[in-house]
């Protein structure tokens, strides 16, 4: 058993000015594990996936991917390397019908298409995954909330990644439109792919999730199994302030 | 703020599926030829002052392309283009007075001198984002101006430098009204083909993404500092070569001319009117407004920048996203109107 | 070292009038991310303005550059309103355009108003100067630096400090919200360029005291504009007077130093190097900087 973590952190850290975004973040994801990483509201969540990518460079740390130094490298350095994201805030090529969007990802991922007849068949066995087909040659901009956050998945699996990492792809998604996510993060956690999901969406985290890390004002604060983190007080502290940890502890006392 | 002028950018609507069969694959070479051909016999049926007209409706044709590269496909949006013209045209001089060479062996080193000087500069500006490109390019194109100013001995100086054209001095025969003519449709035929190329290869894929969303094309591998750096270089080496016929042309050249301002923003407006991100946009845009403004000029002597300022003001409000762009849009929606058009990006 | 005192002097008040030139493009810039490639044709009307004012009516350029000002308000107001409004939320391009094919349009309607004539606007007292030991510092730039620190610090005042100013920052920062809170951004934005065409008309007024000017100057006042705004960072507005004085400085020094016109090369040098290190600017923390979404 090879036991490299697909994703490790040292000393991870970005000031932004004055601004400590994120500091001090070590932890390592062994390969096949799917991590929920959860935090409140801009506790830096966002910013340490970037710091991963390469679209921010940290300000201290480092940065291994399958035990290689990838600190502060390019983001299609990183995306060679073998890792994939989703972003956020959608990021669709505008100009480009749904499947074009999938095949770009294809076409310049590690392991490269040879021909753009090659890249399209392939995006379109992405979007048969991910539930799109009947929109593929639709503009993005046609898309609803769901199936714009579906496109995000699919030109994330374009370059077949070793590690995949999810930016809130459930972000304001109906119960019923969440579900297939999840089947769809399970089924992708079968065939051997590592993910770290950041989340807010807590059944979600629960459901898929082998184990949690807790990021709070950009430090990590717990991690461990999912359901004594989320029980942790430390926990509903950050998320819901002192006051309302405290009365719950003095109330099971 | 950003996002929401972010998200109503100009795009094409939907392009044409990627994987075409043979017969569309291979019509647009196939009416580049026609088109060629055509101009060919175009030629005999016009007098001379014609024939210098429909010559520099060819030079703005490749000018514009070259300029689509960078500001079209990729979307950054060049406003020192002329510096590639005007270093084409003075290396071109330079060589043919200075060194001997020939005009064709000139011409060839100005494209690559071009490309090379878009290369270098590109590194380190095309990190920047959208007005500060287009500022620190307008600062290129100027203080090359100046710098060409600057160095009498080599480049004549303010007062200009003049190519041999005739006797013992002369390198290369002087083209003449026809040689011109077919130098120009050969260089407007090459800019639609690498235009062309791009438009469906997959470096073109490449640069719409970068234009479309950056870090999004990072995130998916694309090299987006080498892809940048490739447009700029190629759309210097279009406009660079443009450059060096047009220097052989006018045989005496300034350098307020071949680095005016102006005709950066002719290129950017052609291609804009025409539609950025499309090999017949900006085709039709050269055509159009060359023939428009060689118009105004014959027949309104006084007024035609006036009239020239105008119809950039009443293009950009009516067609923002271009013609072509306009036409693929409306004909898709069925809505032709233009002002559901001018209400896309008003206040 | 005289020689380099009275370059240095020369420099400064210069640099203070190239400031109140841009002071009013930076804002336009920094509040609704629009380059005005007319700005420059905005400077020039106002000095013919004021020009007008002294030729006909023999008022005061001190008194002619507020009728200046209150002309080019108005004309700056319905250009926003009824024409750049119409394009704000295009690619940069489409407004670029917009304001160039504009300046075409003032540029040539000057030249047929007003001929390509140098013109200036003579009075009794700006060719006089003051003796400082060896440096001379002429009367004219002095009144017209000082006019140009009072008036960027009024515009300083007026945003930072009136309702009608902070909606103008508020605007500036996120349109949306502005217009949640009620703010009419249209009026606003027309409000904010018709405050910059102003600040131009005043810089005109003055820059025809001190010195000639003819229609074909306003490109090379714009391009000033450009390279001050960027050095002095976009919104900060005391930003428009460093990097005025700096470009007034590293001018007047390159040409003491320098022969033929490399000055102007160096202030395109200055330009890009500072986009390249510090594209915020010296001061500047940018509206509209490049930056990954977090």
């Amino acid at each position: 058993m090879n036991d490299v973590p697909v994703l490790e952190t040292r000393g991870l850290g970005r000031r932004f000015g004055g601004l400590q975004a994120v500091s001090d973040v070590s932890f390592s994801v062994p390969k096949g594990e799917v991590l929920g990483v959860i935090g409140p509201n801009g506790a830096g969540k966002s910013t340490f996936i970037n710091l991963v990518t390469g679209h921010i460079k940290p300000t201290s740390g480092k940065v291994l991917i399958d035990g290689k130094d990838l600190t502060g490298r390019k983001p299609w350095t990183v995306a060679h390397a073998g890792v994939a994201r989703t972003f956020q805030i959608v990021k669709p090529f505008r100009g480009m019908s749904v499947r074009e969007n999938v095949a770009v990802g294809v076409l310049y991922g590690p392991h490269h298409a040879s021909t753009m007849g090659q890249a399209i068949r392939r995006a379109d066995e992405l979007l048969e995954e991910v539930g799109l087909v009947g929109v593929a040659d639709r503009p993005p901009a046609e898309l609803s909330v769901a199936d714009a956050r579906r496109l995000e998945f699919a030109k994330a699996l374009a370059s077949s990644p070793k590690l995949l990492l999810l930016d809130e792809v459930m972000a304001g998604l109906r119960p019923s439109e969440i579900e297939p996510s999840l089947e769809l993060i399970l089924r992708l956690k079968e065939q051997g792919l590592t993910i770290l999901v950041v989340e807010h969406v807590m059944k979600a985290i629960l459901a898929i999730s082998d184990r949690v890390l807790v990021i709070n004002q950009g430090k990590v604060l717990t991690s461990g199994e999912p359901r004594a983190v989320l029980s942790d007080p430390r926990v509903i502290e950050a998320y819901l302030g002192q006051r309302y940890a405290s009365r719950r502890e003095s109330k099971d006392a | 703020m950003s996002q929401l002028r972010e998200g109503a950018r100009a795009e094409a609507a939907v392009p044409a599926p990627a994987v075409q069969p043979w017969w569309r694959r291979l019509a647009p070479w196939g009416l580049l030829a026609l088109g060629v051909v055509a101009m060919l016999g175009l030629q005999s049926q016009i007098y001379t002052g014609q024939e210098r007209t429909v010559s520099a409706i060819f030079m703005f044709i490749a000018l514009a392309q070259g300029w689509n590269l960078i500001g079209g496909f990729t979307g950054y949006a060049s406003f020192g283009q002329v510096a590639f013209f005007g270093i084409g045209g003075y290396t071109t001089a330079v060589a043919m007075v200075h060194w001997q060479a020939s005009f064709w062996l000139s011409l060839a080193v100005s494209g690559v001198v071009a490309a090379i000087f878009g290369g270098v500069i590109g590194l380190p500006l095309l990190r920047l984002k959208g007005h500060y490109f287009a500022i620190a390019t307008l600062g290129v194109a100027e203080g090359m101006r100046e710098v060409v100013t600057n160095l009498p001995r080599l480049t004549g100086g303010g007062a200009g430098i003049t190519i041999p054209t005739v006797g013992t001095k002369a390198t290369t025969t002087y083209l003449g009204n026809d040689g011109f003519y077919w130098l120009f449709l050969g260089l407007a035929a090459l800019a639609l083909a690498i235009s062309t190329l791009v438009s469906r290869n997959k470096f073109g894929f490449a640069l719409r993404a970068i234009n479309q969303d950056e870090d999004a094309a990072g995130a998916l591998g694309i090299n987006t500092t080498r892809a940048k750096v490739l447009a700029f270089a190629l759309s210097g080496f279009v406009c660079g070569l443009v450059g060096a016929a047009y220097a052989f042309q006018q045989a005496v050249i300034y350098p307020a001319r071949l680095f005016d301002v102006d005709i950066t923003v002719l290129m950017v407006v052609m291609v804009v009117i025409g539609g950025a991100g499309t090999v017949v946009g900006p085709l039709v845009g050269a055509v159009a407004l060359q023939f428009l403004s060689e118009y105004l000029r014959q027949n309104f002597t006084d007024a035609h920048i006036f009239i020239l300022g105008l119809i950039i003001i009443v293009g950009v409000v009516l067609l923002p996203q271009g013609f072509v762009n306009y036409v693929v849009e409306a004909r898709r929606t069925g809505d032709w109107s233009l002002l559901s058009n001018v209400r896309r990006y008003r206040l | 070292m005289t020689e380099f005192l009275q370059a240095t002097v020369y420099g400064v008040l210069q640099g203070g009038l190239l400031a109140l030139v841009a002071v009013g493009f930076s804002l336009v810039w920094g509040v609704m991310n629009v380059v005005n490639l007319s700005h420059g044709a905005f400077v020039i009307l106002g000095a013919y303005v004021g020009w007008m004012m002294h030729d006909r009516f023999g008022l005061d350029p001190l008194l002619g550059m507020l009728v200046a000002a209150s002309v080019l308000f108005v004309i700056g107001y319905a250009v926003q309103r009824f024409l750049v409004n119409l394009v704000i939320n295009g690619p940069i391009f489409i407004t670029l355009l917009l304001t160039f094919g504009l300046s075409l349009i003032i540029i040539q309607a000057m030249n047929v108003g007003f001929t390509a004539n140098y013109r200036s606007i003579h009075t009794g007292y700006a060719s006089n100067s003051i003796a400082l030991g060896e440096v001379h510092i002429p009367l004219g730039r002095l009144v017209a630096f000082a006019i140009a620190v009072v008036v960027t610090l009024l515009l300083v005042a007026l945003v930072t400090r009136t309702r009608t100013g902070i909606s103008i920052l508020a605007t500036g920062m996120d349109r949306g919200a502005a217009r949640l809170m009620g703010i009419r951004a249209r009026h606003v934005y027309a409000l904010t360029f018709g405050i910059a065409a102003a600040m131009a008309a005043i810089a005109g007024t003055m820059v025809g005291t001190v010195g000639t000017f003819n229609p074909a100057a306003a490109g090379s006042y714009t391009l000033l504009s450009f390279v001050i705004a960027v050095l002095g960072g976009l919104g900060n507005m005391y930003g428009a007077l460093v990097g005025g004085i700096v470009i007034g400085l590293v001018e007047a020094w390159a040409g003491l130093y320098l022969p033929g016109t490399w000055m102007n090369a160096i202030a395109f040098l200055v330009l890009i190097l500072v986009l390249i290190a510090r594209p915020s600017g010296l001061l500047g923390r940018a509206f509209y900087a490049s930056r990954v979404e977090v």
